[in-house]
């Protein structure tokens, strides 16, 4: 009972309100986009625009304007640069996105290290306040999930087919290109929107845990994106109220709960799997139609 | 109308890496014929078809597809667009993909373009749609199953129904039958001469199947960076041609008449 008078009382502060409905729709954002960059193999991507967005910070600190003004566009130009670099410089993006991952670090550092006053908020940075979350920011952030929900749903096709191959895409007349720069560009706005939130070093968690949580357990795509989806929300808001009913810090809290939730589907795919694996890709029998004859012939 | 050619390539050339990869290639495809394109690796048989395609810029030379001009970045109108089919060699798969053999084939039917024509499984024309592309190309027990739980030939097949469940004018082929067993390569030829004799489709494949090439295509294309030799199989196939084509270590035919176990080193 006097667990349930303490999540009210979390519950009735308007600064955890905010919290929870952030990191609800921060996490259903991270979630929905994971879906498709973990199969597009994006997902050193969002670690390494999370750690250019600390560079962004730094530089916007620096120049002494404010950081989160700075964020967007420079996520997006970051994101439009590693995109040309992947794509020309013939090395492999694994290679290419730890060189841009660690240098930017390395800048970022010594950019922070020039700027005297602002050292003590590092620790915010690095694991983000999602408890400082204003009405403005659950606005952005409320906007992107429409946005992003109505521009996947609607290029569905053409998503699926450009990562299943380009060629394909391509003789189907699909803009490959053009798709793939548009999510990109989706994928930078919304890490550099969620920094603030969820923190540097923990967003990509955001992008990757729920997305592969969700690829483990379904089978239809449309399904998968909203499995990850409200996997990224839910265990976003568990996260946070957890965090906020024992005074931990928030990021960590909503990961260690995406870790939990990855291992639960973990678990349920093993034990789904089972009677699948044995149908075999020989081909005579599938489980879902039943027995070999009167199915769908 | 009925006789005006399919596709009409001239001077095709395509730089690869600062290589000429394909060099001043013509050659015109009739209606409802089946035409191959031979050649050894590296001759440049899937940078033509992908140039062909508008997937890979073009150093030189003109394309028309049923009437139309391929614009330089590949440009086709929608309408001649949805009349082309492709099936590649294989598909980037890597690890579990959370997506039906029945929905891709779907995404098959569906016209390039934003739409939401999926929802939901999409219209009682597009299930069945997909359904029948599925039976013909005896993919009617796997809608179900993931596409990333499929073996090699199965996946070839189900590239199949994803480019016949929808009525088309041309379908390109880029080492189709790599990978089929007996039974499902002579279903898939099968199929491509029904494709052909009923429902007017074109065909263009890249084929290393000299065999094949010979008793079921019209027209051979014989490319090494340019082309070597066009004609009917019978003439473009002679061993002569393979031996200038090939050079003299692998001419495919040869064993037919010779040694029938192969040389050891």
């Amino acid at each position: 009972m006097t667990d349930l008078t303490a999540i009210q009382a979390v519950l009735a502060e308007p600064f955890m309100q905010r919290a929870l409905t952030g990191g609800l729709l921060t996490g259903g954002l991270g979630g929905l986009l994971g879906s498709f960059a973990v199969l597009r193999q994006l997902s050193f991507f969002s670690d390494a625009l999370g750690h250019s967005a600390l560079l962004g910070i730094s530089l916007g600190i620096l120049l002494g304007i404010n950081p989160t003004l700075v964020l967007i566009p420079f996520a997006v130009l970051f994101a439009l640069l590693v995109n040309q670099l992947v794509s020309r410089s013939g090395l492999p993006a694994d290679a290419l996105l730890n060189i841009v991952y660690s240098s930017s670090l390395a800048f970022a550092v010594v950019a922070l290290s020039l700027v005297e006053t602002y050292r003590g908020g590092i620790q915010q940075l690095l694991f983000g306040d999602i408890l400082g979350i204003s009405w403005p920011d659950l606005a952005v952030i409320a906007v992107l999930l429409v946005a992003a929900t109505a521009y996947l749903a609607l290029s569905l096709r053409a998503q699926v087919l450009l990562t299943l191959n380009s060629d394909l895409s391509g003789a189907f007349g699909v803009g490959a290109s053009r798709h793939r720069l548009a999510f990109i560009v989706l994928l930078a706005v919304v890490v550099a929107v969620s920094i603030k939130a969820v923190g540097v070093l923990l967003i990509s968690a955001f992008v990757v845990i729920p997305a592969c949580a969700g690829r483990l357990v379904s089978r239809h795509f449309p399904v998968y994106a909203l499995v990850s989806a409200g996997l990224g929300g839910g265990c976003a808001l568990l996260g946070l109220l957890g965090s906020g009913l024992t005074n931990l810090p928030s990021g960590p809290c909503v990961v260690i709960v995406q870790f939990a939730g990855f291992l639960l589907a973990l678990m349920v795919s093993q034990l789904t799997r089972r009677p699948r694996a044995t149908a075999g890709p020989a081909g005579g029998r599938i489980p879902d139609a039943g027995p070999a004859s009167p199915g769908s012939a | 109308m009925g006789s005006a050619p399919v596709v009409q390539v001239q001077n095709l050339s395509v730089l690869r890496d600062g290589l000429l990869a394909v060099d001043g290639v013509s050659f015109t495809l009739a209606p409802e014929t089946d035409t191959a394109l031979v050649g050894p690796n590296g001759a440049g048989k899937s940078t033509l078809v992908a140039a062909l395609l508008g997937l890979l810029p073009r150093s030189g030379g003109s394309v028309r597809i049923l009437g139309q001009e391929l614009g330089p970045d590949g440009e086709l109108p929608r309408s001649v667009r949805s009349q082309i089919a492709y099936l590649p060699q294989t598909l980037a798969l890597q690890g579990r993909f959370p997506l039906t053999v029945s929905e891709f084939v779907g995404f098959g039917f569906d016209r390039p373009g934003l739409n939401l024509a999926w929802l939901g499984g999409g219209s009682r024309s597009r299930r069945q749609a997909i359904q029948q592309a599925l039976q013909r190309t005896g993919c009617g027990d796997l809608g179900e199953h993931l596409l990333s739980e499929l073996s090699g030939g199965q996946l070839k097949r189900v590239l199949l129904a994803f480019c016949v469940v929808r009525p088309r004018r041309l379908l390109v082929l880029d080492e189709a039958q790599a990978g089929l067993d007996v039974p499902s390569t002579e279903q898939f030829h099968q199929l491509l001469l029904e494709l052909r004799r009923q429902e007017g489709w074109t065909v263009l494949q890249v084929s290393h199947d000299l065999e094949m090439v010979r008793r079921s295509c019209d027209q051979v294309l014989c490319l090494n960076r340019c082309l070597r030799c066009s004609g009917p199989p019978d003439h473009a196939l002679s061993p002569e041609r393979l031996l200038e084509l090939y050079g003299p270590n692998v001419v495919p035919y040869r064993h037919q008449h010779h040694h029938a176990s192969g040389e050891r080193p």
